[in-house]
């Protein structure tokens, strides 16, 4: 599979705080790549480097197999943006913003005429054409914002956050949207917060903090990274805290935590895990109304890796 | 095309202030214009006098009087010495003249007769002392001629010959000042207009967000600068041509005299300057709730202190003073200075050459300035 991005040994400084690490990775045509990592874990600064928005001291970034520059015209063609604030023009109406956007890059009149009836109809805003933004909700202006930045029908599309404060209906849209987008052959690397999503849409993910990769691979293979292997949660009322210290000694426990009234215990990799602790519960004579058991989420393996301490924005 | 179509269809969305500050210069320029349509006259005014003859009235002293009545209003009043004075001190007569007993004998036989007068000693007071005195000294000229019939003669001869006095300037001086004042008040329009649009316009294509969008486009910056560069000069441009087109409109023909040419020559280069201007401000400011502060305070403020609505003459040597670190200023007494040339060659035109050199220079200040601002922007990282 042919490299769309490659990124060697970037490594990026700001007042000797390190930014961006050492970081290397690649990102293969028609995948798309999720990049995760908590607020200041170089996400952006990352993406800025390869747009070429911010100069970087050292490392290498190649697009297409061609280093990437301020200049590279012809690699900035095939590449589309959507950034996390909505950039677009409040005098302008829906399809005038995309027909500016589109007009950066496509000449030809005929040509963006089809791309942005295209784009509209990617976002669902064939209603909304004669909209001005300040007519618009926020899900809508999302929508409005990844049309601007899609509409030229580029190779390689950055994506990031394109899901933040919309509401379910739209951000469905925009995540059937972003599948469509692969399917006509674009590669995707997208940037969020929410596992589900990169879950859902991500063939491959990267997770990076302080600027470095901590893990790469697909969500099957982060989760395999992880040290846990299942977790139970359970409705219990009234559970005394020598039963938790109890339940800590049972086989394969790795951590169990006790909050409104939901137990929830997290086990390392093992076998009979469930039935245990049901053995257990019934001997303790313990009584509960509801219990579950999951495989560790893409969350938990994020946390795991990056760390559950709060971080600044 | 894209992005100058694109600044088209922002430029639409700003037609109301453009609009409503042409309506302004119609309106105010349009009516000082026609209140200044006034043509000054001049009327002669009449001393009032009190003639007391102690002299029969007739021969050359009956002509002295009739004289004084053409030139004055001779006033009626108690000839006692208490009733002239008050007469003279409430101003009900300017000047008394008391012909003495024989007078006219005297004259004609070289006697000197001396006429005594009172006066206020204004002005009304000095005119019948004049027209007095003119008549004595002519009189005493021709006073060696055989008959009083003859003297009389030239004296009334002497005294009816008047000069014709022409006014040698070409200048249509009314028509001059209208335009002068239609183009000083284009200083207030053509700042607030210029800087109004091109601010907003810029600081919506150079909205750090937009601006990110445009940068990461396959779109060539410096062309996309150009294209803004060339939107802008050519909206200053047509602006200038619509406010010229006005003048024409509202002025008339004194626009295709030189002078008129050289006022519209001088808008043109002023016109450029605020286009530095506000490109200038277009890159500081990027808050579009900003932009109405800012025109009211730099076209406002530049137009009062530099006399685009109160002629210069009346302003304080201090603001003066402050205005001359404002282009207006140098746009303003050009136009002044222009509307007076009688004569078009380097000599005279040199004061407008040497405005418009400032104009430039202004310009040049801002464009280096403007080019600073905007490379420190760009160096992002």
């Amino acid at each position: 599979m042919k490299n769309c991005i490659e990124v060697k040994n970037l490594t990026k400084e700001y007042k000797n705080i390190k930014a961006v690490d050492d970081l290397s990775f690649e990102v293969h045509e028609g995948e798309i790549v999720g990049l995760l990592g908590p607020n200041g874990s170089g996400k952006t600064t990352t993406i800025n480097c390869i747009l070429s928005l911010l100069n970087f001291g050292k490392g290498t970034i190649k697009i297409f197999g061609t280093k990437m520059s301020p200049n590279a015209y012809d690699i900035k063609k095939e590449i589309g943006v959507v950034f996390q604030d909505v950039a677009v023009f409040e005098e302008l109406n829906v399809y005038d913003n995309i027909d500016y956007f589109c007009g950066l890059y496509i000449k030809d009149k005929t040509l963006r005429k089809k791309y942005i009836e295209d784009a509209i109809k990617l976002v669902g805003l064939e209603e909304f054409k004669k909209f001005y933004p300040k007519q618009l909700s926020g899900g809508l202006l999302r929508r409005l914002n990844i049309a601007c930045g899609i509409a030229h029908k580029p190779k390689l599309i950055f994506l990031d956050e394109p899901t933040v404060a919309v509401d379910p209906q739209s951000r469905n849209n925009i995540l059937e949207g972003i599948k469509t987008l692969r399917e006509l052959g674009a590669t995707i690397v997208y940037t969020t917060h929410y596992m589900e999503e990169v879950e859902i849409l991500c063939d491959r993910v990267i997770i990076l903090d302080k600027g470095k990769l901590l893990a790469s691979g697909t969500t099957d293979e982060l989760k395999a990274l992880a040290n846990i292997e299942e977790k139970v949660s359970l409705e219990v009322y009234d559970l005394e805290a020598k039963s938790i210290e109890k339940m800590k000694e049972l086989k394969n426990v790795e951590d169990i935590t006790y909050n409104n009234n939901i137990l929830v215990i997290t086990y390392k990799k093992g076998k009979n895990n469930l039935v245990e602790l049901m053995d257990y519960l019934k001997t303790a004579h313990i009584k509960y109304n509801k219990i579950f058991s999951e495989r560790p989420t893409l969350n938990d393996v994020f946390l795991e890796l990056t760390g559950k301490e709060l971080r600044d924005s | 095309m894209t992005v100058f179509k694109t600044y088209l269809k922002v430029l639409n969305k700003c037609k109301a202030p453009i609009l409503m500050y042409t309506i302004f210069l119609i309106f105010f320029g349009g009516f000082n214009l026609k209140s200044s349509d006034n043509q000054m006259s001049f009327s002669a005014s009449k001393p009032d006098i009190l003639i007391v003859n102690e002299d029969k009235e007739e021969g050359l002293t009956k002509h002295l009087i009739e004289y004084l009545e053409k030139n004055s209003e001779v006033k009626e009043i108690e000839a006692s010495e208490e009733k002239i004075n008050d007469a003279l001190f409430y101003r009900d007569v300017n000047y008394v003249i008391y012909i003495p007993k024989n007078f006219r004998q005297d004259f004609l036989e070289h006697k000197n007769p001396k006429i005594e007068v009172k006066s206020t000693g204004d002005y009304m007071a000095s005119l019948s002392e004049m027209h007095l005195s003119r008549y004595l000294k002519i009189a005493s000229i021709y006073n060696e001629t055989k008959t009083e019939e003859e003297l009389i003669k030239n004296i009334e001869e002497t005294l009816n010959h008047s000069l014709e006095i022409e006014m040698t300037t070409k200048l249509d001086t009314t028509g001059l000042e209208k335009a002068s004042f239609y183009y000083n008040f284009t200083n207030y329009c053509l700042l607030a207009g210029c800087i109004y649009v091109i601010c907003l316009i810029l600081s919506s294509f150079k909205n750090e967000k937009i601006n990110k969008r445009t940068i990461v486009s396959s779109m060539d910056y410096k062309k996309f600068n150009r294209s803004l560069l060339f939107s802008n000069s050519l909206f200053a441009f047509v602006l200038w041509l619509f406010y010229v087109l006005l003048s024409i409109i509202l002025v008339g023909k004194v626009m295709f005299t030189t002078n008129g040419l050289f006022l519209i020559l001088n808008s043109f280069v002023f016109t450029f300057c605020v286009l530095t201007i506000a490109f200038l401000l277009g890159n500081l400011v990027t808050n579009k709730n900003a932009v109405n502060g800012i025109v009211n305070v730099i076209a406002l403020g530049s137009s009062f202190l530099c006399g685009a609505f109160v002629p210069m003459e009346f302003l304080p040597t201090t603001v003066l003073n402050i205005a001359h670190v404002l282009p207006s200023y140098y746009f303003i007494k050009n136009n002044e200075v222009i509307i007076n040339i009688e004569a078009f060659h380097l000599e005279t035109l040199k004061p407008v050459l040497f405005n418009m050199g400032i104009l430039l220079l202004f310009s040049i200040f801002f464009i280096i300035i403007t080019n600073i601002i905007s490379s420190k922007k760009r160096k992002i990282a």
